[in-house]
């Protein structure tokens, strides 16, 4: 995988991840007012958003796989 | 999307890297009113945030030799280098360290006794290179930016240039999360979209999507290049792993399965790529051999590019190991436009490139000097365009036949979605022996491929919302990159610096000391030979 989890608990919707990400893999979402992962077959893992967390809300994981070319979809 | 803005301006930049923010601010210093577009964040996205090397300078008070550092450009590019860029970029690549550095980019400081600056014997360069921190670089160009009053416009993607009487007159684009188009009405345009290849999954940076220069052609721009390809090689266990970049570039050894050391560098083709191909692999990054003070190198600038990752990772080279590499088609030299001057104008009146989006035929050493020079006469050639050009006009017919091809695939209901073509033109593309080791029996192939793909796939994309709707359109760059990249391998019968072909295995001197161009005409695309200047041949051909 690639970005794995936003902690909600520690996220402050500060919104400074969503700028980092430059295949818009985040969002705020609307209700909570925290991030979120709204796009996640567009991360590229590098590590931006997590980088750039104020408070450490974010995993991104140094794995990645390519997904299996199975069929249509 | 019913809503509609319009943005009036004299210069407008697509793409807020390197090129485009110094085409911004230099043109904004000249008075104009500049607008800044970019499909992500400026200051934070691109491939500049990315890099994390170095950036070099020619400085003949350091003792650079002129000569030499021309000679090793013009040799490494297999004589193709443009060689009026190639002097521009010598020349002014000092000049644009300083411009950088006024501007408050870092150049950090490894080694007290070093300074600023890498000595060039340890960089094994006729010229020397200052440090760069990897992401260190955007963010002062963004403040610097906002601080002339550059207009930013954050995550809006740019689809289509708009075109009046041949000239270009702006371009279209929608926000990433509302439903609007935004409609850009520009005296100059600007193209500074970086680079266009594919790249694996995992690779250090995205797919670089050629947004500009597929617009460029669509409005029938002149192209050059798609015939060179170069590997980044990346760790085979964690490919998106920048640390083993910045290892690997200081320490170059790679061995075979059997520990035969593979001969590494510009100089020898796809050297690493070959050892695979002939079933060598797996292949090793071989840190065992190198010296203590090799070793405390590759840890500095470690901990200037990727310290969190190698952390994480468990990498520490002063524990040396091997380390087992993957590599494929990475391309650093993607198509770029051609310049009609050395202002950075293309063939196009109206349009401007800079940056990786222009080419200048591998005249450069680095992508960030030549960034930074490109955009400084970019805003120079812009400013002069503006001075002349009239009124803007824009015809309401244009606009909406630009919007429309916007708006199709998010107005279709059913079709194809880009993520899955996307991933299939990459699974055709990426493998090494598609465009790394060629053969025309392949290129070929993979060429039936991505017809189909345009043919097929690409009229039939759908998106359900505004993010879904850019990666549509990137697809259909990169689709259209893809077959301009096959056809101009196919085109060159030769192997020659970063193309090599195993069914044309020698060198075509002079037949093939030529730059390939490329447009669109009548809907097809169009190839053919531009020879290189008589005077720039080598030595042994000049009679």
């Amino acid at each position: 995988m690639t970005i794995e989890r936003i902690d909600p608990e520690l996220c402050n919707g500060c919104g400074i991840c969503v700028n980092s990400c430059a295949t818009d893999v985040i969002r705020i979402d609307e209700k909570t007012n925290k991030a979120v992962i709204r796009y996640p077959d567009d991360c590229n893992c590098c590590d931006y958003c997590e980088l750039d967390c104020p408070v450490n809300a974010i995993y991104v994981s140094p794995e990645r796989h390519s997904p299996l070319m199975v069929g249509w979809r | 999307m019913s809503k509609e803005t319009f943005v009036e301006t004299d210069v407008l930049v697509l793409g807020g890297g390197i090129a485009g923010c110094t085409t911004a601010i230099k043109a904004r210093e000249q008075g104009l009113d500049v607008t800044l577009v970019d499909k992500a964040y400026v200051g934070k996205s691109g491939t500049t945030a990315a890099a994390g090397m170095r950036f070099s300078v020619f400085n003949p008070d350091f003792g650079d030799d002129y000569d030499e550092t021309f000679k090793m450009i013009t040799e490494g590019s297999g004589y193709l280098n443009d060689r009026v860029w190639t002097e521009i970029c010598i020349k002014e690549s000092w000049a644009a360290y300083e411009t950088l550095a006024s501007w408050g980019v870092e150049f950090p400081v490894e080694n007290e006794a070093e300074g600023v600056f890498v000595p060039k014997h340890k960089v094994d360069s006729p010229f020397a290179s200052a440090r760069i921190k990897r992401r260190g670089v955007p963010p002062p160009l963004r403040r610097q930016a906002e601080k002339v009053g550059v207009k930013i416009m954050d995550r809006v993607t740019v689809t289509d240039l708009l075109m009046q009487d041949g000239r270009v007159v702006g371009a279209v684009g929608f926000p990433l999360t509302d439903v609007e188009s935004i409609v850009y009405k520009a005296k100059a345009t600007v193209i500074c979209t970086g680079s266009w290849s594919l790249r694996p999954v995992g690779a250090e940076t995205h797919n670089m999507t050629g947004d500009g220069q597929a617009m460029a052609y669509r409005v029938g721009a002149e192209l050059t290049g798609g015939d060179m390809h170069s590997s980044h090689h990346g760790s085979a266990d964690y490919p998106s792993w920048r640390g083993g970049r910045a290892a690997r570039a200081i320490y170059r050894r790679f061995v075979d399965a059997e520990g035969r050391v593979i001969p590494y560098g510009y100089e020898v083709g796809p050297a690493v790529d070959l050892a695979f191909h002939e079933g060598r692999g797996p292949i090793y990054h071989d840190l065992d051999a190198a010296t203590d003070e090799e070793i405390e190198r590759v840890w500095q600038r470690q901990q200037n590019s990727d310290g969190m990752e190698s952390a994480r990772i468990g990498f520490d080279p002063r524990k040396r190991g091997k380390y087992r590499i993957s590599g494929g088609q990475d391309c650093a030299v993607g198509a770029g436009l051609w310049p009609a001057d050395t202002n950075c104008a293309t063939t196009v009146p109206g349009l401007f490139a800079a940056g990786d989006a222009l080419s200048i035929r591998s005249a450069a050493f680095g992508g960030l000097p030549s960034g930074t020079i490109m955009g400084t006469r970019a805003a120079m050639g812009a400013a002069e365009y503006v001075s002349r050009v009239g009124r803007l006009v824009v015809d309401e017919a244009e606009i909406a036949r630009v919007k429309k091809i916007m708006l199709e695939p998010i107005e279709r209901r059913s079709g194809f979605s880009p993520n899955w073509v996307t991933q299939l033109l990459v699974n055709t593309m990426v493998p090494y022996y598609v465009l790394l080791i060629q053969h025309g029996d392949r290129l070929q192939a993979a060429l039936t491929m991505v017809e189909f793909f345009r043919d097929h796939f690409v009229p039939k994309l759908y998106a359900t919302d505004p993010h879904e709707l850019r990666l549509a359109h990137e697809t259909k760059n990169m689709v259209l990159g893809a077959e301009l990249a096959l056809r101009a391998c196919l085109f060159r019968t030769e192997t020659r610096g970063a193309h090599f072909r195993e069914d044309y295995p020698e060198t075509k001197n002079p037949e093939w000391l030529a730059w390939i161009k490329i447009k669109q005409e009548n809907g097809k695309m169009k190839l053919w030979k531009h020879p290189i200047p008589k005077e720039w041949w080598p030595p042994e051909f000049q009679t």
